[in-house]
């Protein structure tokens, strides 16, 4: 509003508004005249720049929580949907990157386009799921993420974990039917988080457990399939 | 605590994993999502103060994050306060829409950042706004921070606050507006010193 440029009173009589926009509470009718004045006043756009700062430094203070275990997965998952709706291009990677799920789909995508797979086969992305735990206690411990194995031939294994305090390198091993075991591939963790995948040279449905062994043999976790 | 400032401890800016994010480096996202997590989980717990909805709330942020990554505006402010501002307005708004209850002021959250006091070390530590932000907080009068905290951080409205700490609206108004002048003096004008 142009009458309201170098209108000191003005100024002056918006100022609780101001800070009330700083802080987003300002709503309705006023918010866009407040708005409109702070387009058309070098005044009052500076002090609303200044109560920015302040605003976003306070909102900066809010404690820190550590989010429900499987927070990454979940998450993965809503971004899987939310690329879909929006066949944005830009989405594509983050599927891939932020949990297993996500990864499961993906790689479970190029192994189904490497064997000449059909247009409508069934999108189910994995076959079983379970949870990892703990050994550190003995069995039962802790969980500290999660397994999936994909059906078909080949299966997949997809490994995500969120939880724990373990950095450096595992080796994934599967427990197969008959008692075999079979070593999958080695990956990293790094505070506790990981999350890798890799086709089995097994089919899934032989597939029983799923362990995580350190470097010096020690079994970091385990997991069991039915 | 997690990193607050602007890079993390791998030394990689906000800006710059908002930066991958765009082009699609994978590294990116998932480094991203790490470091704010916490945050924005903490953040919206206690606006919402139910822990479901809270995961709903973080997780559409991210959602949103990703989405307009491509138009953040740095001249604008931080990446910090950015996805805190998309998480703030998404819990009050999951409130307002479910007609919930706003979280009571007595919740866990609340009490944290009312109760804290002033550290002897924090004006040693004192290192960026928002480390003044907090020592100044504390060192408001109750009524004041109450009210501060509540608009800033709950997203409550003047009238809200007036009706929940039981004061006419001219009380609430000047509650906000001695505290804020307090928090511009020791955050914007110690800035620019």
């Amino acid at each position: 509003m142009n009458n309201y440029i170098e209108n000191p009173k003005h100024c002056e009589s918006i100022e609780d508004e101001l800070i009330e926009l700083s802080l987003g509470i300002l709503g309705g009718r006023r918010r866009s005249e407040v708005l409109a004045h702070v387009g058309s006043c070098g005044r009052c756009s500076a002090e609303l720049q200044r109560l920015s700062i302040v605003a976003d430094a306070l909102l900066q203070l809010a404690p820190e929580i550590e989010p429900p275990l499987g927070f990454e997965l979940r998450l993965a998952e809503r971004l899987q949907k939310n690329r879909t709706l929006h066949r944005s291009r830009h989405h594509r990677w983050v599927v891939g990157a932020l949990s297993a799920a996500a990864l499961l789909a993906v790689v479970l995508g190029i192994g189904l386009a490497t064997l000449g797979a059909s247009r409508g086969h069934n999108e189910k992305t994995w076959s079983t799921t379970a949870n990892l735990t703990s050994t550190a206690a003995g069995s039962g411990g802790p969980v500290l993420g999660k397994v999936f194995v994909s059906a078909g031939h080949p299966g997949w294994m997809v490994i995500s974990v969120d939880r724990g305090a373990w950095s450096g390198e595992v080796t994934c091993e599967v427990m197969l039917v008959g008692g075999k075991v079979e070593i999958v591939g080695r990956f990293k963790l790094t505070d506790g988080y990981g999350t890798w995948g890799a086709p089995l040279t097994s089919s899934a449905d032989e597939v029983r457990g799923a362990r995580l062994v350190a470097p010096d043999g020690t079994v970091v976790a385990t997991a069991h399939l039915s | 605590m997690r990193g607050r400032s602007d890079s993390d401890d791998d030394g990689v800016s906000d800006e710059a994993l908002l930066s991958g994010i765009v082009v699609g480096d994978d590294r990116a996202g998932l480094a991203f999502v790490r470091r704010y997590q916490h945050r924005t989980f903490g953040l919206a717990m206690g606006i919402v103060g139910d822990a479901g909805k809270a995961e709903e709330v973080a997780q559409e942020a991210f959602i949103r994050i990703f989405r307009h990554a491509a138009v953040f505006d740095p001249r604008r402010g931080s990446v910090a306060a950015w996805a805190l501002t998309i998480t703030r307005n998404l819990a009050i708004d999951a409130i307002r829409v479910r007609r919930d209850v706003p979280t009571d002021p007595g919740d866990r959250v609340f009490v944290e950042l009312i109760g804290r006091d002033r550290l002897p070390d924090d004006v040693v530590l004192a290192t960026d706004g928002v480390d003044r932000a907090r020592i100044a907080l504390a060192e408001l009068p109750v009524e004041q921070r109450r009210a501060v905290v509540l608009a800033a951080l709950y997203g409550r409205t003047v009238r809200e606050i007036a009706s929940a700490e039981s004061i006419p609206l001219g009380t609430a108004k000047s509650r906000i507006r001695l505290g804020m002048a307090k928090l511009r003096q020791a955050v914007v004008v110690a800035e620019s010193t």
